[in-house]
């Protein structure tokens, strides 16, 4: 399906991440959106809230990050596609409705732009650091599926790709900005309409009588239903079963938590998007992602010029980690160098998909900047010999 | 219980067995309560007492039945 040309503002633009993200959202069918200000966050909702009434949708500032991140779930099964946008402090708040989205099978995008943490941390300066609260930070088993932009050019064409992937597996998408890709001001070109693909919500087409609201077909994600044509749901953060009804039985529990993870992780390799340069020759693969891989793509350069072999990957999706693709490297590289804005979060996972082939190298920053490209250099140097 | 219901009608409503109906009796605010008219339809599934928002109806199952309200 190709998006509505009323949210698609086709051109060439000067636009920071933040705003970028916004046009993206628009272009992705994004009607509404709750939110309550944060810096570094603020700007998508801000051009939101004058933007979207133009196209016939509405933005509401709710009292906090926990209204506003269960506002935009009721706004969902209303028939409307939906996000909210934060920074740390906030999503911590979230955490909560991140789950309960995951347990409903509720299509929505929670954009999270990085600042320094914990608690209140650093406002407005950059971090790297919910990483891993992205990924386990609400209670219970469960998968989500998070992105990370490094340019708002990228802040754009992602968003659009966040909600699809929300409407294709029903999950909560988290969309990992930091504050200096929210905040970088670079050239965005929006295409036309016609050249933006989005995915429709995956709306059942059983009658009123056969439908079950978290019946599955095989590729482990339920059709959902229709607000207002008689469709009858109920929507619990409750073990569930197939007809949406409370069961708390050890089998109901088993059948539902084993599918909500399975239908992501069974489709990991397709969902991991990354971009893999000069690692045919590499000894050592700098792994990195958001603003990080940019300073990461300096040393790498300066590395080359000293006649390092030294090659990138740099990850677009975080969750679900590419394991696969970090297995296949490890297999063939002396040493992987990890350098994040935080002290260590991404480069477990590394270790980890790494299994003890090669060694780890992280070159931790615990926020408030970015590398500079010699720290990482170091390392490089390091671990090539 | 039937003094806290003003009639919204969602238990009749979302009931997927209709099995309530709103009765013509009234409680002292003047509002019609629901009422069973089909007990053997009831599954018990207690969607009924879910959707209340004034908790003025709950399903409970009887020892040795199928279900009732």
């Amino acid at each position: 399906m190709k998006a509505d040309p009323r949210g698609v503002l086709t051109g060439v633009h000067f636009m920071d991440g933040d705003h970028a993200c916004c046009e993206g959202a628009l272009a992705a069918g994004a009607r509404f959106a709750a939110g309550y200000p944060i810096t570094p966050s603020t700007e998508v909702v801000e051009r939101f809230a004058a933007r979207v009434p133009t196209v016939g949708g509405c933005f509401i500032q709710m009292e906090d990050e926990l209204a506003a991140s269960i506002a935009l779930q009721g706004a969902v099964w209303g028939g409307a596609k939906a996000f909210t946008v934060t920074s740390g402090p906030g999503f911590s708040l979230m955490m909560e409705h991140v789950g309960y989205a995951a347990m409903t099978e509720t299509p929505c995008v929670f954009v999270d732009v990085q600042r320094g943490g914990p608690s209140t941390g650093l406002p407005t300066l950059p971090a790297q650091a919910d990483m891993q609260q992205a990924r386990w930070g609400s209670h219970g088993d469960y998968e989500i599926i998070a992105l990370c932009p490094n340019s708002p050019q990228e802040c754009f064409d992602l968003t659009i790709k966040a909600f699809n992937l929300a409407e294709e597996f029903r999950v909560p998408v988290i969309f990992l900005m930091d504050e200096v890709v929210g905040h970088m001001t670079e050239k965005v070109v929006i295409p036309s309409a016609d050249q933006i693909e989005v995915v429709p919500r995956k709306h059942t087409h059983k009658t009123v009588d056969e439908y079950l609201p978290y019946e599955t077909n095989g590729d482990m994600v339920p059709e959902i239903a229709h607000a207002g044509e008689g469709y009858k749901f109920h929507v619990t953060g409750l073990t569930h079963d197939e007809r949406g009804y409370p069961n708390m039985t050890p089998l109901a529990q088993d059948k539902l938590v084993r599918r909500l993870q399975n239908k992501v992780r069974a489709a990991a390799d397709r969902i991991a998007m990354f971009e893999e340069e000069q690692t045919d020759d590499a000894d050592v693969v700098v792994i990195s992602y958001g603003i990080t891989s940019r300073v990461a793509q300096r040393a790498i350069d300066l590395a080359r010029q000293r006649g390092l072999r030294v090659g990138k990957l740099r990850l677009i999706t975080a969750w679900p980690f590419p394991d696969r693709k970090i297995s296949e490297l490890a297999a063939k590289v002396k040493a992987f160098v990890v350098p994040e804005l935080n002290l260590g979060q991404m480069v477990r996972e590394v270790e980890r998909a790494a299994a003890g082939k090669g060694k780890t190298f992280s070159v931790p920053h615990a926020g408030g900047g970015v590398h500079k490209p010699e720290d990482i250099l170091k390392v490089i140097v390091e671990a090539s010999q | 219980m039937v003094e806290r219901c003003k009639s919204c009608g969602f238990c009749v409503e979302f009931c997927p067995t209709k099995v309530l109906a709103l009765s013509s009796a009234f409680n002292s605010r003047g509002y019609h309560p629901p009422h069973v008219i089909h007990p053997e339809k009831c599954s018990g599934c207690d969607l009924c007492g879910m959707y209340c928002p004034d908790f003025a109806i709950f399903g409970t199952k009887l020892p040795g039945t199928g279900g009732e309200k």
